[in-house]
């Protein structure tokens, strides 16, 4: 079997909260392998999306080890994490994100622009139209829906082509409808591309489309069981 | 019973702290504080002024004439009312001491001098003493100044004239002293019968005679002036009592302090800007509160009211900390500020300047907060759970028009303090148009960056600068509202400040005269002109009769009825004669007189000055030359060119006119500046009477004068900068939460901390200097109109004061910037976008 992408062992995270050190996760020990798909799944406040963060080095584990593609990120600063992010990883979360001073064009382009990529606006184009956004480019975030503003979100976390795309809830704030829709657009994404996706969600039905489910109680890590994934099997 | 509710809430919300109003808090007290400050200094001045009033005076009544002394009646008139009278004779002549020699004004006195207040000298003597002399000559005292510039100590032998006396002493303070320092040459005191045999005050040298009048205690000195005006009617006196003592000073400090308090009062704008943005901010932090109280029943009036008390609490705050500030300063630093003023000052707190920043800031406090408070009561309880409705809407229209009627109050009170309706108006139109030509700049300038934004591709920092300036919820405006008034005053004043300088030490001397030599004797006039014609360094010497008289009547009824209070009418002015057009002079009207005319009396006149006054051909004009009444018709107009520095006369008369009366002559003199120093010593050693005026010291206290009041203005605009520096923090600090969510953004798409402080630090420079820029226009527009039709100079933009206003702007906009970038630098990306969900 070929090294995991992404690899916690014994990761913990906890936090200074006005009442004393709160702890967020405890001992979590999880490989995910290339072309996998995994849903985290648990109650409000089990360390879901806190579980995410430390897998793409948003929030620094404060003990034991999280790797991605073989670096570990515990060991690295905040320009390292953000090179590793820029070039890998790609994130999407339940509340968009987007910068609301740029446009749905230049919030796609960013992160290859960032990655020096002379034909950012091109490939940014390109993106927006995969997602069905073409007459949108020139809108500011607060002149789309919420499910324009996502697919936006999409289309600027899978425009680098990372090997890992993180997705938090990302039909958290959008309607059943527009919730399928952009599902749909995620796996579409992450078979063509061939990326690991892990996401987080609350809906059942979802989880269920990831290959591996992985349920969080208190901060601890419970993995359910294995499906094959549509891509897996193909 | 809706207030009281209102009263509660608002002082359970204050419970919170004064954190989200610490920008409003520091633009209220700095305004306050900026306008008490210039108040407390002018109250003083004035109470210093008017507390010295017999001290600066040198009596309860000085009754001046022009280069005459009083008849015997006019004397006998001033020895039967007051208690004693002291005369003195005050001219400018020349120092000499060895070979070097210098201008002074001297003041010839009698014995009863001083009769009011104390001489200082160094060494401390009583004045008899010092003017008795020693070794066989009379005494002289000096100021140190003269002193330094003769090289001469004390015991040296100056003379002044034809006679030598001896230097015995320094002058430490001279008592009645009412040019504040504003004069050409350092003074000199002697006693008049002294200056027997020095040749100098003879018929027709250029000399005022005072009297200063010690009145019995309790007369009524209004009554005694109407009593000398008719009984001393026609004697050309000028009268100056200890009402007001200093007349020229009083007045000049107050208007200075009348303008620097409109400086003032645009700090107070940029502060009101600031104080609008913090409001806002604060209210829009406050929305869901509000949303949540009208779920709960609160009604428009009770949210209103809720945060209007707020808003008057933080600003009496403000005020009371504000007027601690700016009257406890100037009072703390009395001792220092006493020093250094050439005027007497008693600082104390007075309370006319602390209720008028009180007054000017309440208002502005209400005119910035009334519109985001009519938008607060607005918020409908959907706000809870739609943002749409939490949106800024129109104000009814009642709050308008309330804040309409507020600044037309603020700028009626500014021209009541003020006493200048016109100047008022204008500064507050200036500020108005300041800030509309300022907000649309700010608008321009998002347009723009929106604009240059596409074409900005692979340059992450700058692309995401300009989408900052460019994009929704920047604050592009609040910058340039900001810094933009602020630097546009110090821009037109560096400009005006530089182009004046110019103009005076490249133009002026191009065309100027090198020397006015004054009071040379009719007899005097061959030998000083043979000296001259003989000299090839000089290119041009001008001489003419000159008289000194005071327009009284126009047409036979007093001057001020048909010409106001025109400059001409302050005071007397040059007379001269001429049988023909003297050289260089146009006739505009009318016609010259023939040169053998002996009718009676004709007067060519300044054409610029007739037509300000109102003058025709054909008018007569009374003029007091020596206390003597002549009436002369205006028979043509001249065009006179003052600019130059020559020599120009308001008034020519026919030869016939004048030539009977006491009088010397004046001459300029245009030379190269290689010659200057012999031609001064030559002339004064053969003709000991006679007075250089060297144009460019005069030229040089001038520029002096000026160059204190541009700094005195540059100080009122740094004080509206530092307000709009507080502004800009504010802004910042309102601004961090936004830029540190972007820069959390920014981390997770792989943006390293280096180019966010970098985007960062190219937005905050990009706005301040496109602000710099647009106050730069301003600045220019106005010292270009300033220069034009006031100075009127020439005028060319000078770009090394240009290019620092913008290089300023982008500087401080930078420094407010930089002092928030940390937060967003630093932030953890995961937290500050889970803040967020």
């Amino acid at each position: 079997m070929t090294d995991p992408v992404l690899s916690l062992r014994d990761a913990a995270l906890a936090l200074q909260g006005n009442a004393g050190l709160v702890r967020i996760l405890e001992a979590i020990t999880l490989d995910v392998h290339r072309g996998d798909t995994l849903g985290l799944v648990g109650p409000s406040g089990s360390g879901k999306s806190s579980l995410l963060m430390l897998m793409g080095g948003l929030e620094q584990a404060t003990r034991g080890e999280v790797r991605a593609l073989g670096q570990d990120l515990t060991a690295m600063n905040e320009d390292a994490l953000a090179r590793l992010r820029r070039d890998h990883i790609g994130v999407v979360f339940q509340s968009f994100h987007l910068i609301p001073t740029m446009t749905a064009l230049e919030n796609v382009a960013t992160p290859l622009e960032l990655a020096g990529r002379a034909d950012a606006y091109d490939c940014a184009t390109a993106e927006l139209e995969a997602v069905g956004l073409s007459d949108r480019t020139g809108h500011y975030p607060s002149q789309l829906s919420g499910g324009e503003q996502q697919r936006v979100a999409l289309a600027r976390a899978v425009a680098p082509r990372p090997d890992i795309l993180l997705a938090d809830e990302p039909t958290g704030n959008l309607d059943s409808q527009t919730g399928t829709a952009i599902v749909d657009l995620l796996f579409d994404l992450q078979s063509r591309h061939g990326a690991t996706l892990v996401l987080v969600t609350h809906d059942p039905a979802l989880a269920r489309r990831c290959a591996r489910v992985v349920e969080l109680r208190d901060g601890r890590a419970n993995e359910r069981g294995l499906r094959q994934t549509p891509a897996a099997a193909g | 019973m809706r207030l009281k509710t209102a009263a509660r809430i608002a002082l359970r919300e204050l419970r919170g702290g004064l954190k989200g109003f610490r920008i409003f808090l520091a633009c209220v007290v700095l305004g306050v504080a900026a306008i008490a400050a210039v108040g407390t200094v002018r109250s003083s001045i004035a109470e210093g002024l008017a507390r010295e009033g017999a001290t600066l005076l040198g009596g309860d009544v000085e009754i001046e004439l022009t280069y005459r002394f009083a008849t015997d009646e006019e004397r006998a008139w001033m020895d039967a009312r007051a208690l004693s009278v002291s005369e003195i004779a005050d001219f400018r002549s020349m120092a000499v001491h060895g070979e070097t020699r210098s201008l002074t004004q001297i003041k010839a006195v009698d014995d009863a001098y001083p009769l009011v207040g104390a001489l200082r000298l160094n060494p401390d003597i009583p004045i008899e003493r010092a003017l008795a002399g020693g070794d066989g000559l009379p005494g002289l005292v000096m100021h140190p100044m003269l002193a330094e510039r003769l090289d001469a100590t004390l015991g040296d032998s100056i003379r002044l004239g034809e006679k030598m006396f001896r230097l015995t002493a320094l002058i430490e303070r001279e008592p009645d002293t009412r040019t504040a320092g504003f004069g050409l040459g350092p003074r000199t005191i002697v006693k008049r019968a002294d200056l027997e045999g020095a040749g100098l005050l003879q018929p027709g040298t250029l000399f005022s005679s005072l009297y200063r009048l010690d009145l019995p205690p309790g007369t009524d000195l209004a009554a005694v002036q109407k009593d000398a005006e008719a009984a001393l009617e026609g004697s050309g006196m000028r009268w100056s009592d200890a009402r007001n003592g200093a007349p020229g000073v009083a007045e000049f400090v107050d208007r200075l302090g009348a303008f620097l308090i409109l400086v003032g009062l645009s700090g107070l704008a940029v502060g009101g800007v600031g104080i609008a943005a913090a409001l806002r901010a604060y209210l829009a932090g406050k929305t869901k509160v509000i949303a949540v109280l009208r779920t709960l029943g609160a009604d428009q009036h009770t949210v209103f009211a809720c945060y209007f008390i707020q808003v008057g609490v933080l600003a009496g705050l403000g005020i009371v900390l504000g007027l601690a500030l700016g009257v406890g300063v100037p009072v703390v630093l009395s001792p220092l500020l006493e020093a250094r003023l050439p005027v007497p000052a008693v600082f104390a707190a007075y309370p006319t300047p602390m209720i008028e920043a009180a007054v000017y800031s309440a208002l502005t406090v209400v005119v910035f907060t009334l519109w985001p408070l009519a938008q607060a009561r607005r918020v409908r309880p959907a706000a809870l759970y739609r943002d749409a409705d939490a949106r800024q809407v129109w104000p009814e229209p009642v709050f308008v028009l309330a804040t309409m009627a507020t600044v037309c109050v603020l700028i009626g009170g500014a021209a009541w303090f003020s006493g200048d309706t016109k100047l008022t108006l204008w500064t507050a139109g200036g500020i108005a148009g300041a800030l509309a030509l300022l907000a649309l700049a700010g608008m321009g300038l998002q347009w723009l960056a929106a604009r240059l934004r596409p074409r900005i591709r692979g340059r992450v920092a700058l692309g995401w600068a300009l989408s900052a300036i460019g994009g929704p919820g920047n604050t592009a405006s609040a910058v340039v509202l900001s810094l933009g008034l602020g630097l546009a005053v110090l821009a037109a004043i560096g400009q005006i400040d530089r182009n004046l300088r110019d103009a005076i030490a490249s133009d002026l001397p191009e065309r100027a005269p090198s020397y006015f030599f004054v009071d040379i004797q009719r007899d005097q006039m061959p030998g000083f002109s043979a000296r001259l014609d003989r000299d090839d360094a000089v290119s041009r010497v001008e001489a003419a009769p000159m008289l000194r008289g005071v327009i009284t009547r126009i047409n036979d009824r007093p001057a001020a009825e048909q010409a106001g209070d025109h400059w001409v009418l302050q005071g007397d002015r040059g007379v001269s004669y001429a049988a023909a057009l003297p050289d260089r002079s146009t006739i505009t009207a009318g016609t010259w007189w023939a040169s053998d005319y002996t009718g009676p009396p004709l007067v060519s006149f300044a054409a610029e000055e007739a037509a300000e006054m109102g003058l025709r051909l054909g008018d007569t004009i009374t003029v007091n030359i020596l206390g003597r009444d002549i009436t002369a018709r205006v028979t043509s107009f001249r065009d006179v060119d003052f600019s130059t520095a020559g020599m120009g006369f308001i008034m020519i008369m026919n030869e016939a006119a004048l030539v009977g009366a006491p009088h010397s002559f004046i001459a300029t003199v245009y030379a190269e500046e290689d010659a200057e120093t012999a031609i001064l010593r030559d002339l004064s050693d053969q003709f000991p009477n006679i007075t250089a005026i060297r144009v460019k010291d005069a030229v040089e206290q001038v520029s002096a004068l000026l160059a204190g009041l541009a700094s005195a203005t540059a100080w009122g605009a740094a004080a509206t900068l530092l307000t709009g520096f507080l502004v800009l923090i504010g802004a910042a600090a309102a601004d961090q939460r936004a830029r540190s969510y972007e820069a959390a953004i920014l981390k997770t798409l792989g943006a390293s901390r280096a180019r966010i402080l970098a985007g960062l630090s190219l937005r905050s420079g990009l706005l301040g200097a496109a602000a710099g820029a647009v106050a730069l226009a301003a600045g220019i527009a106005g010292a270009w109109a300033v220069s034009r039709f006031i100075m009127q100079t020439d005028y060319d933009v000078v770009w090394g004061p240009a290019l620092g206003i913008v290089a300023g702007g982008a500087l401080i906009s930078l420094l407010a910037g930089l002092a928030f970038a940390y937060g967003p630098i630093s932030v953890r990306p995961a937290r500050t976008l889970r803040a967020r969900d």
